[in-house]
């Protein structure tokens, strides 16, 4: 498309599960981002990390957004940022950390960038205490197709505001945020609670519910299923302890993990890894953690990812209130013992908060459950009982994370989905916003 | 000292501005839309804390260029350099443009740069300041494509002659970039001969030579090959080569 900067491309999901050739429009000037044909249907894209095709397919442009990082404003007295959506959550804890601030909700992937974790409302290390990227959030700049950029808060348009919000980017083209710091902790000790099961897991997060970092790790294996640890990451006042630095850009999660040639996350490889980490870290202790292992744990999971291969992983993530997590618990051992699935991490979070519109929060303890080669028959049988096993037990779905949901599935977990896609419509009449994503879930 | 930066919004240009604020230049960014260069501008500050000032400008239809950029350095520290990363190419630029687009091409690629050069030649000998001019592998020999871009671009090779041979090196040096494929959106999508380098990297090249004298470089420095056999090519041969 001549003038536009639009070529045709080859982009995936980062577990692999979607790929599609599409148009990929990279504008490096504000009169780029609006320059397609008024009827182009188009989604942003930023770091392109999402583990479903949320920034691209559907038929739509994808609008990279990469040349749009610039700091807009900081004050540095009472901690507020000013940035493009572009920008990348690793760059700016970089940059915040040297200044004494910090994102305290932040995804693991440092290459996500300002807009998509907006649009995808993430959480970070302890979202009971932190919540979700929004609460952090002051105000956005919204630009729409052919129309004035809208600068939305909580009282300016709050509905728009609130749409943006785990919108996934249909609302419009995210272009600017004004963000609240905080200051780090100057430095962190790891706390590590063995747990017998995840029954057990969740008490031992619900009495750490302060703590700044704050996850479990579960053995998703049949014969020790639930067995694992909960890591505890507290403020400490020990100098020896120091975390407030990060490793170089250089060393972040690269946006494509490259896959092993062969799958090594095949049962064997998953049961030597889980005695591996069983006896590495399932034992009780305290160790001092640095803020980049604490903010992204994921820079340390290279060879992890490359271990799915070309079959790539699914995340099934299902957030269960706290009176129903023991029996949900229980019957996901059950139902792990009966189908045996090749599941690769099994990790635990509290949340204490309340979910709005498609986002992913509420009251209770979430599973974010990592299946190799999802598109095998006993895998996907597993995810689909899985998924009718936390519906019964009043579970919600991350749809950002879980590239096997179906809509149906979403339409029946989330409670207001309708009036949550009704509000999306308002706010873009014509859907020019689009991408694999709103596609698979009618979104 | 202060830099003058003109095409300053993306690509090259943007990652000059960078480079000169983080090695402490105060800076005068040019670019046509000013919701670039303040964006730019502010980032400059927070991140180097640089003296930075915007100047929108449209050089396809300002009439006089040099006299705006000129002015807007008032208040600045003295001027030390001046780079003219400005360029606009366009896909049918292949003989299909009518005078009002080659008027424009001529206006940005041509006629901006030698009006900045000339309006701030003063204030440059006063300091022993160097003017940077990009010129392209595209100027080498002249095609059947990017045909008013390249002959602009032949023209800036004449300017940098021009300077040099009217002005000493003790009161003005005079550097001329010949780039390559750069990694910009001009270049997005498009199946290069050659991989394409970065603009980051090669404006901390630029900004490394500014206190060297006067020179012509390839950039990427593989490019001096790629133009040797360019023009060495037998006519019959460089012909076949447009089809």
């Amino acid at each position: 498309m001549r003038g536009y900067a639009v070529a045709e491309t080859e982009l995936s999901s980062f577990d692999r599960q979607f790929h599609a050739r599409c148009a990929l429009q990279r504008p490096d000037r504000y009169r780029l981002l609006d320059a397609l044909p008024a009827d182009a249907p188009r989604i942003a894209r930023g770091g392109g990390v999402s583990y479903v095709g949320a920034s691209f397919g559907g038929g739509a442009i994808s609008q990279s957004l990469d040349a749009f990082d610039r700091l807009l404003a900081f004050d540095a007295e009472h901690g507020r940022l000013t940035v493009e959506a572009g920008a990348r959550i690793g760059d700016l804890q970089r940059f915040l950390l040297e200044r004494g601030w910090y994102l305290p909700v932040a995804p693991g992937h440092p290459r996500a960038s300002v807009g998509g974790c907006i649009a995808a409302d993430v959480h970070g290390k302890n979202p009971a205490r932190d919540g979700t990227f929004r609460t952090w959030l002051d105000a956005l700049v919204v630009q729409r197709p052919h129309a004035e950029p809208c600068v939305v808060d909580r009282e300016h348009d709050a509905d728009l505001f609130g749409a943006t919000c785990a919108g996934f980017g249909l609302t419009g083209t995210i272009v600017s945020a004004t963000l609240r710091l905080a200051r780090p902790p100057r430095a962190l000790v790891l706390r590590r609670v063995p747990v017998a099961n995840l029954a057990e897991a969740a008490r031992v997060l619900r009495e750490a519910a302060n703590a700044p970092v704050l996850y479990g790790w579960h053995d998703g294996g049949a014969a020790h299923f639930g067995r694992g640890v909960v890591n505890i990451g507290l403020a400490s006042g020990d100098d020896h302890d120091r975390a407030d630095a990060l490793p170089p850009a250089a060393a972040d999660l690269p946006a494509r993990v490259a896959p092993l040639p062969f799958t090594a996350w095949n049962r064997a490889g998953l049961t030597a890894a889980n005695r591996w980490l069983d006896w590495r870290w399932c034992r009780a202790g305290q160790a001092p953690m640095t803020l980049g292992d604490a903010l992204f744990p994921l820079n340390r999971a290279r060879l992890y990812f490359a271990g799915f291969g070309h079959a790539g992983m699914a995340e099934a993530q299902w957030l269960v209130p706290h009176p129903r997590f023991e029996a949900f618990a229980n019957a996901l051992a059950d139902l792990v013992a009966r189908t045996r699935p090749r599941i690769a991490l099994i990790a635990s979070k509290l949340f204490a908060g309340t979910a709005d519109g498609f986002s992913f929060d509420g009251n209770g303890v979430a599973l974010a459950i990592q299946v190799a080669t999802p598109a095998a028959h006993g895998e996907r049988a597993f995810l689909d009982a899985l998924a009718e096993l936390a519906i019964a037990h009043d579970g919600r779905p991350n749809l950002i994370k879980d590239s096997t949901l179906e809509a149906s599935v979403a339409r029946r977990a989330i409670d207001g989905f309708e009036a949550a896609r009704a509000r999306l419509a308002r706010h873009d009449p014509q859907r020019l916003h689009t991408s694999e994503l709103a596609r698979r879930l009618a979104l | 000292m202060t830099a003058v930066v003109v095409g300053a919004s993306s690509g090259l240009g943007r990652a000059l501005a960078n480079e000169l604020a983080r090695c402490g230049h105060a800076l005068l960014l040019v670019a046509s839309d000013l919701r670039d260069i303040d964006a730019i501008a502010a980032d400059l500050r927070i991140r180097h804390g640089a003296t930075v000032r915007s100047l929108a400008l449209d050089l396809a239809r300002e009439a006089d260029p040099g006299a705006r950029v000129a002015a807007a350095l008032e208040g600045l520290p003295p001027l030390a350099s001046v780079l003219l990363p400005v360029g606009l190419s366009r896909a049918d630029d292949d003989f299909g443009l009518d005078a009002a687009r080659i008027g424009e091409l001529l206006a940005i690629n041509l006629h901006a740069p030698f009006a900045i050069a000339h309006a701030l030649l003063p204030r440059l000998r006063e300091a022993r300041g160097v003017i940077v001019l990009f010129s392209s592998i595209a100027a080498v020999r002249g095609r059947g494509r990017n045909v008013v871009y390249a002959a602009a671009k032949r023209g800036i090779e004449s300017l940098y002659e021009s300077l040099r041979q009217r002005h000493r090196e003790t009161e003005l040096r005079v550097q001329l970039y010949r780039l390559g494929f750069l990694a910009t959106n001009l270049t997005h999508g498009l199946a290069l001969p050659m991989p394409a380098a970065a603009p980051d990297d090669v404006a901390r090249l630029v900004v490394e030579r500014l206190r060297r004298g006067s020179a012509r470089w390839y950039l990427p420095r593989r490019f001096a090959l790629v133009a040797m056999v360019v023009r060495l090519l037998p006519w019959p041969l460089f012909r076949r080569m447009q089809s």
